[in-house]
C-alpha cells in the first residue's frame, strides 16, 4: 500500500524546526553577549537565522496546503485548534502585564507619591491620540470583517481593497503609536509607570507590526489567487490574531490610558 | 490620506491583473488538488473513504453486524464489550463469515474499503 488510508497529513522531514532552534539558543545568548561584551553580532546572525527560518517554513505551508492540496477537513480543523491556543497563550501574556498594571496602580506606595499617576507623571490625554487609535483599530476591524465577507462571497476586488485598507490602518496606527512614544513626557525609566506603560503597550505595538505583516502576506496570497471562497484559512487566522490585537488596545485604553489617567 | 488610500487600492487591483474566474475568487471545486480534491469529490459522491466521518453504529446482531471497513482481506478488532470496559478484546477479523467477539459474541463483518490511487 503506497498510500494512506486517512485524511491527516504526514508531513515530510524539515529543517526548519532546527534552524529555528538555532536561531532561539543564538538570539539569547547574543543578548548575553550583548549586555555584557558590546557585541551585537551573535544577537543579530540569530534574528537573521530567525526571519529565514520564518519565511521557508511558512512558504512550505503554503506549498502544502494550497499547492499540493494536503489541508483536508481534518488538517484544517487541527490548524484551527492550534491558531486558537496561540492565540489564547498570547492573552495570558498580556494578562501578565495587566496584572502587574493593576498591582501597582490599585494601591500606589508611598515612594510614587500614595497616587495614581505617580507624583511628576503627567500622563497622555486619553481623548486626543490614544482615542484616535481606538478608532482606527476599530475601523480595521470592520475593514478585515468586510475582506473575509469579500472572500466568500467571490468578490475579488473589493476582497483586495478591504484588505490593503486594513494593512494601512494598522500602518497608521503603528506611526501614530510611533509619534507618541516620540513626545511622550515620560519614559520607560520613569519608575514603575513608565515601565508598565511602555512594556504593555510595546509589546502590544509589536502585536500590531507582527499582525499586519501576516495580514500583508495574505494580500500577497489572495492576488495570487491562493484562496478559494471556501478555504481560506490563512486569512481567517490572520483575522482572528488582528481582532485579538485590537481587543488587547481596547483594554491597554481603558485601562492605562482612561482609568490610568 | 483617503486619496492615497484609493491610489494604492488602485494599483493593487490592476496588478491583480484580469478577473481569472467569474467573480474573481476560485471555488474549491475549481482550485482543490490533491488529497483536499480526492476527499471533496468523494464526499460530493456520498462516500467517506479516508474515513473522516464517525463510524455507523449497528446492533451488532446477526443481522445488524457491526460493518468494519478493511484495505486488505483482514483487520484487527477491539472490542470494548461494555462501556468502560477497561480490558479490550483484541481478534483479527477475516474476510468472509461475520465473526463473533469472543467474550461479548456480537457481530462483526470485514467489508472491502476503496482506497482512491
Amino acid at each position: 500500500m503506497a498510500h494512506q488510508a486517512h485524511a491527516y497529513h504526514m508531513v515530510d522531514p524539515s529543517p526548519w524546526p532546527l534552524t529555528g532552534a538555532i536561531a532561539a539558543l543564538l538570539m539569547t545568548s547574543g543578548l548575553a553577549i550583548w549586555f555584557h561584551f558590546h557585541s551585537t553580532v551573535l544577537m543579530t546572525l540569530g534574528l537573521i537565522l530567525l526571519l529565514l527560518t520564518m519565511y521557508q517554513w511558512w512558504r512550505d505551508i503554503i506549498r502544502e496546503g494550497t499547492f499540493q492540496g494536503h489541508h483536508t477537513p481534518p488538517v484544517q480543523k487541527g490548524l484551527r485548534y492550534g491558531m486558537i491556543l496561540f492565540i489564547t497563550s498570547e492573552v495570558f501574556f498580556f494578562l501578565g502585564f495587566f496584572w502587574a498594571f493593576y498591582h501597582s496602580s490599585l494601591a500606589p506606595t508611598p515612594e510614587l507619591g500614595g497616587c495614581w499617576p505617580p507624583t511628576g507623571i503627567t500622563p497622555l490625554d486619553p481623548f486626543e491620540v490614544p482615542l484616535l487609535n481606538t478608532a482606527v483599530l476599530l475601523a480595521s476591524g470592520v475593514t478585515v470583517t468586510w475582506a473575509h465577507h469579500s472572500i466568500m462571497e467571490g468578490e475579488r476586488k473589493q476582497a483586495i481593497q478591504s484588505l490593503t485598507l486594513t494593512i494601512l490602518l494598522g500602518l497608521y496606527f503603528t506611526a501614530l503609536q510611533a509619534t507618541e512614544y516620540y513626545e511622550a513626557p515620560f519614559t520607560i525609566a520613569d519608575g514603575v509607570y513608565g515601565s508598565t506603560f511602555f512594556v504593555a503597550t510595546g509589546f502590544h505595538g509589536l502585536h500590531v507590526i507582527i499582525g499586519s505583516t501576516f495580514l500583508a502576506v495574505c494580500l500577497l496570497r489572495q492576488v495570487q489567487y491562493h484562496f478559494t471562497s471556501e478555504h481560506h484559512f490563512g486569512f481567517e487566522a490572520a483575522a482572528w490574531y488582528w481582532h485579538f490585537v485590537d481587543v488587547v488596545w481596547l483594554f491597554l485604553y481603558v485601562s492605562i490610558y482612561w482609568w490610568g489617567s | 490620506h483617503l486619496q492615497e488610500i484609493e491610489i494604492v487600492c488602485c494599483i493593487l487591483t490592476i496588478m491583480a491583473g484580469k478577473n481569472r474566474f467569474a467573480s474573481g475568487i476560485p471555488t474549491d471545486d475549481e482550485q482543490a488538488t490533491g488529497l483536499e480534491k480526492i476527499v471533496l469529490e468523494a464526499s460530493k459522491r456520498g462516500t467517506d473513504p479516508y474515513s473522516i466521518l464517525k463510524p455507523q453504529e449497528y446492533a451488532g446482531s446477526k443481522q445488524d453486524p457491526h460493518i468494519v471497513p478493511s484495505i486488505t482481506n483482514k483487520r484487527i478488532v477491539g472490542c470494548v464489550c461494555e462501556e468502560d470496559n477497561t480490558a479490550v478484546v483484541w481478534f483479527w477479523l477475516h474476510q468472509g463469515e461475520a465473526q463473533r467477539c469472543p467474550s461479548c459474541g456480537t457481530y462483526y463483518k470485514l467489508v472491502p474499503h476503496e482506497l482512491p490511487h
